[in-house]
């Protein structure tokens, strides 16, 4: 062996001749990348209970976060339900006879921010309240109907935004004949800012449990690094570089990344068919479509991607800080 | 192939393990390290490894001055230099053959190309049939000679091995030493540190001696660089 050692490996390589050196170290690059993945994948498969306690602390930490900014995302939903169906409703003085309210309504028509204009006649208004309230002796007993002209104005798509409807109230509380504007958008602004501050407080709780799945997983790879001390030390002995010696242990950041967003995607899905039958019955008493929608296939693949990018921030973390402090110094003895 | 030029090597301020250590290594040589116990041998190899830096002086392995080395080129000086272990430091959760093909793949050498050489490798030292066997099934003598096959299978130009023989008996040594003989004469330069001082009579080789860290033995004429020795 030794004494064909000054011969270059290639003018033996046979079944590989013809492939061009660069090809070949892509393609061994690629195998090596293959095997490494592997290999880190089966350590962890071989210690299925450490890891398993890594992956479900790694769900739980993700899958909190996940479900709020879930109900999150549908609560917003619902609030931009109701803001499209926003509508104005004008009381006029009770003087204004119902001539001048015509007027009034092609009026407010004629406004670019006005899809339509809908009068009801106090009359007409009178006559429905009757059927629909059960007062009807009670009505009888009134001398004069108490009730005014009332426009129902329903805004252009562009103008329904909460700074638009605004302003075109602004514009008919204006009015001479009008004597009352009201939006019934109040329940939904505090519903918007309770929504606002919830959403800031999801985003804050998961950078946070971001961090800490960085750190769990910086502290299990940590473990690993310990347990491979000899494999390390030899590695770099025999000339492995830095990026060769990291590799492994990277790999086992993302496998549990990996691990780690599968078992939140399994517990989210868990909680949404624990919660969704009494939501729905909740929902159906505010006649609400309202439903938490799960993550589906784009959501649970970026839970997973980005659990996977944790798990090897983590590793990175835990790489940079050890793996520098095992130098084969040691090694030889006095 | 090895130059050391006036090299000293001190740890913290008191203890000076190398002072102003001259010698140079050709192509092919094999030659012996030898000394008391702390007398610096290990920090001798330790430094043609970039295991340490010198303090003084310049360590030359294959003229490439190792002082100025940056941090990042050390893994591929080192895959120039094979090295055998008086401990073997081999990894007993993998078999002989993954053992041995550890250097290979550090360089990323094709599986076909790891199999033929790391077959090769053990073949030259007699172990081919045990290399799907852990280390720990082998014997002293094997154990070592799969650490050789380690330090040889990428082919290096420098083989240096710490105390090689220490743990085995005359004939195994005797077996090991040949070994080394024969990479030499195809153009390996090998070193090696040893007590074995009677193996060292009977291999008659050019011979280095250490003493509290000067070299009173095989030392080149300071300053002039030329070889001299036996």
């Amino acid at each position: 062996m030794v004494t064909d050692s000054r011969q270059k490996p290639e003018k033996r390589r046979g079944a590989n001749r013809g492939r061009s050196p660069a090809s070949n170290q892509a393609r061994s690059y690629l195998d090596h990348h293959r095997k490494v993945a592997k290999d880190s994948a089966q350590r962890l498969w071989r210690s299925p209970v450490a890891s398993m306690m890594a992956w479900m602390v790694m769900g739980v930490a993700l899958a909190l976060p996940v479900a709020l900014l879930l109900l999150l995302g549908s609560l917003q939903g619902v609030s931009a339900g109701w803001e499209n169906s926003a509508r104005i409703t004008a009381y006029l003085s009770l003087d204004v006879p119902v001539e001048q309210a015509r007027e009034l309504a092609s009026e407010i028509d004629g406004d670019g921010r006005v899809l339509s204009v809908e009068l009801v006649d106090r009359v007409q208004a009178l006559a429905e309240f009757r059927v629909s309230s059960g007062l009807d002796d009670a009505l009888d007993f009134l001398d004069d109907n108490p009730l005014p002209h009332t426009l129902l104005v329903t805004p252009e798509d562009s103008a329904r935004s909460a700074d638009g409807v605004q302003a075109l109230v602004t514009f008919m509380e204006g009015m001479d004949a009008v004597e009352r504007v009201q939006v019934d958008l109040g329940w939904l602004q505090r519903l918007n800012a309770i929504t606002d501050i919830l959403a800031r407080a999801v985003w804050a709780l998961a950078l946070l449990l971001g961090a800490a799945v960085i750190l769990v997983i910086g502290n299990t790879v940590r473990l690993s690094i310990e347990n491979r001390r000899d494999e390390i030390l030899v590695a770099k002995l025999v000339g492995g570089t830095d990026a060769f010696v990291r590799r492994p242990f990277l790999y086992t950041g993302a496998w549990f990344g990996l691990g780690g967003g599968v078992v939140a995607w399994v517990l989210i899905q868990v909680s949404l068919w624990w919660l969704n039958g009494p939501i729905e019955r909740l929902a159906s008493l505010y006649q609400s479509e309202f439903v938490i929608h799960g993550p589906g296939f784009d959501g649970a693949l970026a839970l997973i991607i980005t659990a996977m990018v944790l798990g090897w921030l983590g590793a990175w973390v835990a790489v940079k800080r050890h793996l520098d402090d095992i130098e084969p110094g040691d090694i030889a003895g006095g | 192939m090895i130059e050391f030029r006036q090299v000293t090597k001190r740890y913290d301020s008191d203890h000076t393990a190398l002072r102003q250590v001259n010698f140079h290594l050709d192509r092919g040589e094999l030659a012996f390290l030898t000394g008391h116990s702390g007398a610096g041998k290990s920090t001798l190899l330790k430094l043609i490894m970039v295991m340490e830096r010198p303090t003084a002086g310049e360590v030359i392995v294959g003229g490439q001055k190792l002082n100025s080395l940056p941090r990042r080129q050390i893994p591929y000086i080192r895959r120039h230099i094979g090295v055998v272990f008086q401990n073997h430091q081999l990894l007993f959760d993998r078999t002989v053959f993954d053992n041995v093909a550890m250097p290979l793949e550090v360089m990323g050498a094709s599986p076909d190309d790891i199999g033929r050489r790391v077959r090769a490798a053990l073949d030259k030292v007699g172990l081919l049939n045990k290399e799907k066997m852990n280390p720990m099934q082998l014997s002293g003598g094997e154990q070592q000679r799969v650490g050789i096959a380690r330090a040889v299978v990428n082919k290096p130009p420098v083989l240096l091995a710490d105390e090689p023989t220490g743990n085995l008996d005359p004939e195994l040594s005797a077996d090991i030493m040949h070994l080394f003989t024969e990479f030499s004469q195809v153009g390996v330069t090998v070193l090696i540190a040893t007590h074995d001082i009677a193996l060292i009579d009977q291999m008659n080789k050019r011979r280095l001696t250490l003493d509290h860290g000067r070299m009173i033995v095989g030392a080149d004429a300071p300053l002039t660089g030329g070889v001299s020795g036996y």
